[in-house]
């Protein structure tokens, strides 16, 4: 009976595994190395965190909802900044809104394209994610470091925050914030049944192109982390986030399959794998078993998670 | 008379070969409840759904409270109209809360057009009309039973205070007691002027709570009815249309009628669901056996039970000579000669491969010497069944798909014919197939019957029954309700068994 329970705490929070695993993992870590530096740590963790926050939107609304092209838009958005926004003197903070627009417009590109052509999303954010890495290369031929901007207080301290914490805090805000309004509402809706929310007359098309489209303004914002916390633009990095990606989210009890999940879940998802790669490092575990891990991981909370979801109490 | 809120006029439908509807018209007053009935596939839910914006129709017309108006296009803008329709599947979003469900839609994407507290009160009065416990507003709907989701539509529709509420056989997931608020709730939404159209195969509904009615056969509206102009016989005459000539393959079938031989498949204490009426029929070799009954009610149910699929419990056992062998798989059914067509073509075929490759899959080690397959034997084969059943190929290494719909079921029944079966399975084979086709797997399975074999086809169409089998096992509420010898088989009396009617044989 204990085992239902746990299943039925699991459907209703979904995050329930990831925060366990996060906690666990995070006194292990302060066991291990207790001079563990918070503001280091946190900017380390952001890329990932925020890649996975940024792919969640998509998954959310169902329908084989899904985004490759995250984690290239990511860098992307990071190159622009060090080789176009920055020496042209726009590199303070009149940069986040025309990055946060680039994000959002190939979000957008990537919803009305699914929504038009009629092709499986993973198709189609696959295109991108090719689109986006010969983009790259075009705008980052070599890695481009930048002198110190802003953005490197948000790998450190801002007063007394670390700055991580703001741009992780970003996409949660807007999240909390799109939770006022009905829209969140109608995509998880339309996530967990089209037909439904279609018959309901919700517009799908346009709720699920929001959805790629918010998740794109997500991945600007991890492009920012990512500079934040290297201070270079690198076009061979493009592909470094999509499928760790994807492993947090769905870790952190995101349904593949649409309609259940939250970014909160994604990026306590980022940070088990996260503090588990760190635990690796200080115990001197080579990196292969560490992508075992991972992988052993993945599948079990996959499984689990949906395995919470189905036992659902028995319809009369 | 009350005001006229809705006329359609002439409508049509065509989907591929199918003439969803030929020429629907029909008004709605103000304050009335309307129901709509005729048989499976007499164009009903393609009406609804045109008129709901799901589907829109190929010509027609329609006026709304009056004025011309067009076709709504798409679910949003039949709501705009006022027209808001609860469909025969339970559309609910499981994750989502009961409130989340009953609002769906209403708002904006960013604007909120009704306060979360309203919200909240008027789902409530909403549940409080139509069930005794109403679930708590934030439970997931997933945790709801079925009747109570489908209450959640019913709400959801309400909550829109539509001008005209449509039913697709909505009542079918209700629970008794729900049923019994409902048609309260709707008398009560009919008193403030709003119009009812409701769809539903039962006769004490439409007697319960119709003010009129409309009857359509075959993509047509044959004709509309007042309350008290209609009893079941006259009803069920015309849903059938019994005056319409049939009886021509009847001739051709009726020659060999002394070849049913000795049973090879028996059910025993079968139940096709839970807490059912056992059904115990037996199958006998070269008998031509009908399936029927509306939608759900159980044939499907029959059929996977007779190939070995699932069951609500009981046994099926194939008879072979003094053998009794229990069938516990679909593949041992197949082992023992059961073969089985399913009804969905695409679940039976191969689209990507040869219609060769599509014919011998499951027979294709006998084209085999010693481990090698010899495709030319597999032709060979193959062009026995193209002849003998008429298949129009140009060459066997076509891909399945460049067949049509009735040459590619003759391939998928040419496949199984080739295993030796001794009885064949049929569900719905002539579905979206057009008539010659249709003609020629009529004697093709007379035939086939000739030689021995006993074919047990499910049909959604009177006329095959009529015109085909010799025996015919009507299904209703999951239970065998009527076994109609060939006789007795007309299609009053099949309609008749149908709708629970008693004495339809008197009818015909």
């Amino acid at each position: 009976m204990a085992w239902r329970e746990a299943a039925e705490l699991l459907r209703r929070y979904s995050f329930g595994l990831a925060l366990l695993l996060t906690l666990a993992l995070l006194i292990v870590n302060l066991i291990r190395s207790p001079d563990f530096g918070w503001a280091d740590q946190l900017a380390s963790l952001a890329p990932l965190a925020i890649a996975a926050m940024a792919s969640t939107p998509a998954v959310i609304s169902g329908g084989g909802g899904f985004d490759l092209s995250v984690s290239p838009l990511m860098i992307l958005t990071a190159g622009i900044y060090i080789v176009h926004l920055e020496p042209n003197g726009l590199g303070g903070a009149e940069a986040v809104p025309i990055l946060l627009a680039v994000g959002a417009a190939v979000g957008l590109l990537n919803g009305v394209l699914i929504n038009v052509l009629r092709v499986p999303p993973v198709v189609v954010t696959l295109s991108m994610f090719f689109i986006l890495i010969g983009a790259n290369l075009e705008v980052i031929p070599q890695p481009e470091q930048v002198d110190l901007t802003w953005m490197q207080y948000l790998s450190g301290w801002v007063g007394p925050i670390p700055g991580a914490l703001l741009t992780i805090g970003f996409p949660l805000l807007v999240w909390a914030a799109l939770g006022l309004v009905p829209y969140r509402r109608a995509l998880y809706a339309v996530g967990s049944n089209d037909a439904t929310a279609f018959s309901a007359g919700v517009s799908v098309g346009t709720v699920r192109a929001l959805a790629y489209s918010l998740g794109g303004m997500f991945a600007a914002v991890g492009g920012i982390a990512v500079v934040a916390v290297t201070s270079t633009a690198n076009a061979s990095a493009s592909q470094t986030y999509t499928l760790l990606a994807i492993a947090a989210l769905a870790l952190g009890g995101t349904s593949l399959w649409g309609g259940r999940g939250g970014l909160i879940g994604s990026a306590l998802g980022a940070a088990s794998l996260y503090l588990l790669g760190n635990l690796f490092v200080t115990l001197n575990v080579g990196p292969e078993w560490l992508q075992v891990i991972y992988g052993t991981m993945l599948l079990v909370a996959v499984v689990l998670v949906g395995g919470a979801a189905r036992a659902r109490p028995k319809v009369a | 008379m009350s005001a006229v809120l809705l006329r359609v006029d002439g409508l049509t439908k065509r989907f591929g070969a199918t003439q969803a509807l030929r020429d629907a018209s029909f008004d709605l007053r103000a304050g009335e409840l309307h129901a709509l009935v005729g048989e499976n596939g007499s164009g009903k839910s393609t009406l609804v759904k045109v008129l709901s914006g799901v589907q829109a129709p190929d010509r027609g017309s329609l006026e709304l409270f009056g004025r011309p108006a067009p076709l709504p296009a798409g679910t949003k803008a039949a709501q705009k109209l006022g027209i808001v329709t609860v469909f025969q599947e339970v559309l609910v979003a499981e994750a989502r809360s009961v409130l989340d469900n009953v609002w769906l839609g209403v708002d904006g994407l960013l604007r909120t057009r009704v306060p979360a507290k309203a919200k909240r009160e008027l789902a409530t009065a909403a549940f409080a009309q139509l069930l005794d416990r109403p679930p708590s507003l934030g439970t997931p709907v997933e945790e709801l039973s079925l009747s109570d989701r489908q209450a959640c539509c019913i709400v959801r529709a309400l909550l829109r205070e539509p001008r005209i509420l449509i039913f697709d056989e909505a009542t079918a997931s209700l629970d008794v007691a729900t049923r019994d608020r409902l048609f309260g709730v709707l008398r009560r939404a009919s008193e403030t002027g709003v119009g009812v159209v409701f769809i539903t195969h039962r006769l004490d509904e439409i007697d319960e709570l119709g003010d009129r009615i409309t009857v359509m056969r075959a993509g047509e509206t044959v004709k509309t009815l007042d309350r008290g102009a209609w009893t079941p016989p006259e009803l069920i005459r015309l849903m059938s249309g019994s005056d319409r000539v049939t009886g021509q393959v009847r001739e051709t079938a009726e020659s060999g009628r002394a070849r049913v031989g000795a049973p090879v498949l028996r059910t025993r204490g079968l139940r096709l669901a839970p807490g059912r009426a056992e059904v115990d029929a037996e199958i006998r070799s070269g008998e031509l056996v009908g399936v029927a009954g509306l939608d759900g009610h159980g044939q499907y149910e029959f059929l996977e039970a007779l190939r070995g699929g699932e069951r609500a419990g009981g046994e099926v056992v194939r008879l072979d000579g003094d053998r009794e062998i229990p069938i516990h798989s679909p593949r041992h059914a197949a082992r023992h000669g059961v073969a089985y067509v399913p009804r969905e073509r695409r679940t039976a075929l191969f689209d990507w491969m040869s219609i060769r490759e599509n014919f011998g899959m499951p027979t294709l080690s006998r084209d085999a010497r010693f481990g090698w397959l010899r495709p030319g034997a597999t032709r060979r084969r193959l062009s026995r069944y193209i002849r003998e059943l008429g298949i129009v190929a140009a060459d066997s290494d076509d891909r399945i798909t460049t067949l049509s719909g009735g040459n590619q079921q003759k391939v998928v029944i040419a496949r199984w014919l080739a295993s030796d079966p001794r009885v064949l399975i049929l569900n719905d084979p002539t579905r979206g197939v057009d008539i010659g086709t249709k003609r020629q797997l009529y004697a093709l399975l007379v035939r086939l019957a000739e030689e021995g074999l006993a074919v047990v086809m499910l049909s959604t169409e009177l006329d095959e029954h009529v015109e085909l089998m010799d025996r015919v096992l009507v299904f209703r509420e999951h239970e065998l309700y009527r076994e109609c010898h060939r006789a007795h088989v007309s299609r009053n009396a099949l309609a008749s068994a149908f709708f629970g009617h008693e004495d339809g044989d008197g009818l015909a």
